[in-house]
């Protein structure tokens, strides 16, 4: 059986009591297959048992227990010792509270801004009287490609991890965040739902053209669901509605015509095209910079060679989707 | 102090079920008072489905289903109950599509249902293998929907009555620490179960610990058919982690070291799709008979073999199984089979409830697994549970509504509150001469053995001493956080401290039923004994604070007792 002298170095921080946060060394023999949470707890019953930590089902379900191991968000119950120590080549390993949210002690963090947030995105099937039976000796019919628009985004376990790294949720107060929006998009593609796609005008309102898809959401997710490919399907669903009249829409729909029109990215009018005069004058001075250095091309551009199947590959794309 | 017209402990399906049917009486102040956050409660590690007789993939019926039921509970289910529960079973699955929960499907758009241990047909209403999580999350949104009120990360601590009616309960508030006494007309314990007693080898959550029967207990309110505890037979090797019965629904195999599918030799007819109770019983025969295996820190197990299923199948009904298999057992269950052994599981026992939740205190509830009906008798089916708790949730949030229309509060005491401070002060000041994990280790060895899958009067009577000399020890336990803030050290020794007093009852039970019916296996009385113990077992702490056990006849309506047979 394969031991290991492991040291723990956990940030401890009781803002009732601690003027700021510290970190504290735990040394503890692990066995091969242990979690990370077993130590916590091993550590809580032999050494510590102040430690403070959050954790319920033990089997990935429940999302009590995602903290950071060596600045990654993690499940600490899936997460083993080893596999850790191996990807790190080391024998301590940091455990820290989840970011972008208030410590309330130790490795707990306060999850209720979090949450207020995707309760304000109604985050519930609003039954549609003209597809769900109004009676209970019917189920509705769902078939299973209609299932499988939204089965992914339903694994999603509220462990806050994706909150906790999200670029935007960080600068901007306003953007309704990933699994929040996620949950969303779930109901905006469910037939049995009242609002189904007006719901993108929910997201737009919570500043879902902010996510600038760092990707950093579906990169920690310990069950795969990947929030921005949700928060991308529900910005398509805004332009689908008309939501058109925005920056956002506006640069994904410059991009578009540019490509159906040459096949390239026209840079020079990309401005023009998102933010009209205001966008052209926000990059005048990098414009002229460019133009003086020979860096920009003509706004005119000749189609790329093969043109024509791009075409074609990019209606055939949209309507797989 | 707080005041709600009802609370309700605990956010499972139960719970939040409960909490849904009150929010439609509007004008009622109700609060969900859970020790995590909602979707955080057990509910969500169901994985396999739920039953009912919709009939989409084969003719069913709800009195099939409940003859299914009753035989599955070895005859001790009250009848009446498992009747109401299987007929309300398509309605109540058809309101939680209706709030949009997502099933699996059948390709002409229907529900679709899998096949489950135990029942005729396939059955078991599904979302792939994530049924309870789907299901949490659900009735999570529509209590959001409805503006149901929640107290997360609250622990219960005692309730208060005046010997006929509730008059509320107190708690302490984890994030602050401060113990409060909490009026209500109604209370509705929906606290889930306690197989967290067996801690060493359990499928249950951390938080699985008996709060409930344990404060029902201390109050005087009687336990029902405690003995009873299912033991799951596909536990993870390692850890006890549930592995679910779906996972032979869709065909998986259950091999000894031998290489034979053994069940032919204990249920020749549903094979692995046999009961629990006797598939758990027949993996331990295999290991104690030398047909195990054995790994290199020995533990012993039999394997489940998925691999002849495909990726593709697995892919698509087993997912969350296959990645639980390659995390905490670094096997793939398309490639290799999946070592497992049984684990603790689900408590049929749980607080004496009838057909409406009602406990022998007006006013106070007890639904789902906390609390016992009884529908599940000496043995729960498969997809039963996530059914019960929503069908009863239901019947006895509509139940309290009604209940305390016209009623005013009933006198709180103030020293109530003050008398949980002094108990929390005592665990403070201990000398602190026992340690928790010691202490919790001693129990889950000594139930283990005990009173475990086999059991004997040798063994039940060692095991209740132990537990009685555990309850002693527990006094000198001490919490070394002194901390008001998530004091997660007070927490985990009052959870204990519960589950010292549920794990009594266990043994008591055990040691009374003097009988092998359903999960009660007693190997000196291998019959199931018709004659003196086709009834309930009851126990309530009497005010000397001694246990007193008593019997309940058991319901019978349609099906007249038979012999068992798979």
């Amino acid at each position: 059986m394969e031991r290991r002298e492991v040291t723990f170095r956990i940030k401890r921080f009781n803002p009732k009591k601690d003027v700021r946060p510290y970190y504290q060394e735990y040394k503890l023999t692990v066995t091969k297959g242990m979690t990370i949470l077993e130590a916590l707890q091993f550590i809580k019953d032999e050494i510590d048992p102040t430690l403070a930590f959050r954790a319920f089902c033990r089997s990935a379900i429940c999302g009590s227990c995602a903290i950071k191991v060596n600045g990654f968000p993690k499940l600490a119950c899936k997460t083993q010792v080893f596999t850790e120590l191996d990807k790190f080549k080391t024998s301590l390993l940091t455990l820290e509270p989840l970011d972008n949210m208030e410590v309330i002690r130790d490795l707990i963090v306060d999850w209720d801004g979090a949450f207020e947030k995707m309760k304000e995105l109604k985050p519930y099937l609003i039954p549609d009287p003209k597809v769900v039976p109004d009676t209970l000796d019917e189920e509705t019919r769902v078939y299973p490609e209609e299932l499988k628009k939204y089965d992914k985004f339903t694994d999603c376990i509220l462990c806050t991890s994706c909150y906790s790294v999200c670029t935007a949720t960080q600068i901007d107060e306003g953007y309704g965040g990933p699994f929040q929006l996620a949950r969303l998009y779930r109901f905006a593609v469910d037939k049995r739902d009242g609002l189904k796609e007006e719901r993108a005008k929910i997201g737009y309102v919570y500043d879902m053209w902010n996510c600038v898809r760092c990707e950093k959401c579906a990169d920690v997710c310990p069950k795969h669901v990947g929030p921005v490919d949700a928060i991308m399907r529900l910005r398509g669903i805004s332009i689908d509605i008309g939501l058109k009249d925005n920056p956002g829409a506006r640069h994904v729909l410059a991009f578009y015509k540019s490509l159906m029109e040459s096949g390239l990215l026209n840079e020079v009018l990309l401005p023009l095209r998102a933010k009209g005069i205001k966008g052209v004058l926000e990059n005048l001075p990098v414009g002229v910079k460019m133009i003086l250095k020979g860096k920009a091309h003509s706004p005119i551009m000749k189609p790329i060679s093969e043109h024509e199947s791009l075409v074609k590959l990019m209606k055939a794309a949209m309507e797989v989707e | 102090m707080l005041t709600y017209d009802i609370v309700i402990v605990g956010a499972g399906g139960g719970g939040l079920y409960a909490a849904l049917e009150t929010s439609r009486c509007k004008g009622l102040r109700v609060a969900v008072l859970t020790k995590v956050y909602p979707t955080r409660s057990h509910t969500g590690a169901a994985q396999g489905g739920i039953n009912a007789a919709l009939g989409n993939v084969a003719p069913d019926s709800p009195e099939k289903h409940a003859y299914d039921t009753v035989k599955g509970s070895d005859f001790l289910a009250d009848q009446d109950a498992v009747e109401l529960m299987c007929e309300m079973a398509p309605k109540v699955i058809r309101e939680m599509e209706h709030m949009g929960l997502p099933f699996s499907r059948l390709s002409d758009g229907r529900i679709a249902q899998r096949p489950f241990g135990g029942a005729s047909f396939p059955r078991t209403c599904y979302a792939a293998d994530k049924t309870g999580h789907v299901m949490l999350q659900t009735l999570y949104e529509q209590c959001i929907r409805f503006g149901v009120e929640f107290l997360n990360e609250w622990f219960a601590l005692s309730l208060v009555h005046n010997g006929e009616r509730i008059a509320g309960l107190t708690a302490v508030n984890l994030r602050t620490g401060s113990i409060v006494g909490i009026r209500a007309r109604a209370v509705i314990l929906a606290t889930g179960g306690h197989a967290r007693i067996y801690w060493k080898r359990t499928s249950n959550a951390l938080g699985n610990t008996g709060d409930g029967p344990a404060m029902a207990l201390r109050a005087g309110v009687p336990l029902k058919d405690m003995e009873f505890v299912q033991f799951h037979p596909t536990g993870l090797r390692r850890t006890g982690i549930l592995v679910t019965e779906g996972a032979r629904g869709e065909g998986g195999y259950l091999i000894n070291a031998k290489g034979e599918r053994f069940m032919e030799r204990y249920a020749p007819e549903k094979m692995e799709l046999a009961p629990r109770d006797l598939v758990s019983r027949a993996i331990e025969t295999e290991i104690m008979e030398g047909r195990g295996f054995e790994d290199e820190e020995g533990n012993k197990f039999v394997y489940l073999d998925l691999r002849h299923l495909g990726r593709k199948k697995i892919l698509e009904r087993l997912p969350q199984i296959r990645e639980l298999a390659i995390d905490f057992e670094g096997v793939d269950p398309i490639e290799e089979p999946i070592p497992v052994r049984p684990t603790a599981h689900y408590s049929m026992g749980g607080i004496d409830t009838d057909k409406f939740g009602r406990t022998s205190i007006k006013g106070l509830y007890a639904v789902g697994e906390c609390g016992c009906v009884s529908v599940h008798g000496a043995n729960r089916l498969g997809g039963n549970s996530l059914l019960d708790i929503v069908v009863f949730g239901k019947i006895a949030g509509k139940d309290a509504v009604e209940s305390i229309e016209g009623l005013d509060f009933v006198s709180f005491p103030e020293g109530k509150v003050k008398d949980e401070g002094e108990r929390i002060k005592a665990l403070f000041n201990s000398d602190g001469s026992e340690k928790l994990s010691q202490l919790r280790n001693e129990l889950s060895d000594v139930m283990s053995e005990g009173v475990g899958i086999f059991r004997s009067e040798e063994g039940i009577r060692r095991a209740l001493n132990k537990v009685r000399e555990i309850k002693e020890r527990a006094k000198k336990l001490k919490v070394y956080d002194t901390e008001l803030t998530f004091n997660t050290n007070l927490q985990q020794t009052l959870e204990f401290l519960n589950m010292v007093e549920v794990a009594e009852t266990i043994a008591l039970g055990a040691l009374e039923r003097k009988e092998s019916r359903g999960a009660h296996s007693r190997t000196d009385y291998p019959k199931r004994d018709d004659e003196k113990f086709l009834k309930h077992s009851i126990i309530r702490k009497g005010d000397d604070g001694e246990l007193r056990v008593s019997w309940k006849p058991v319901v019978i309506t349609k099906f007249p007792p038979e012999e068992r047979k798979y």
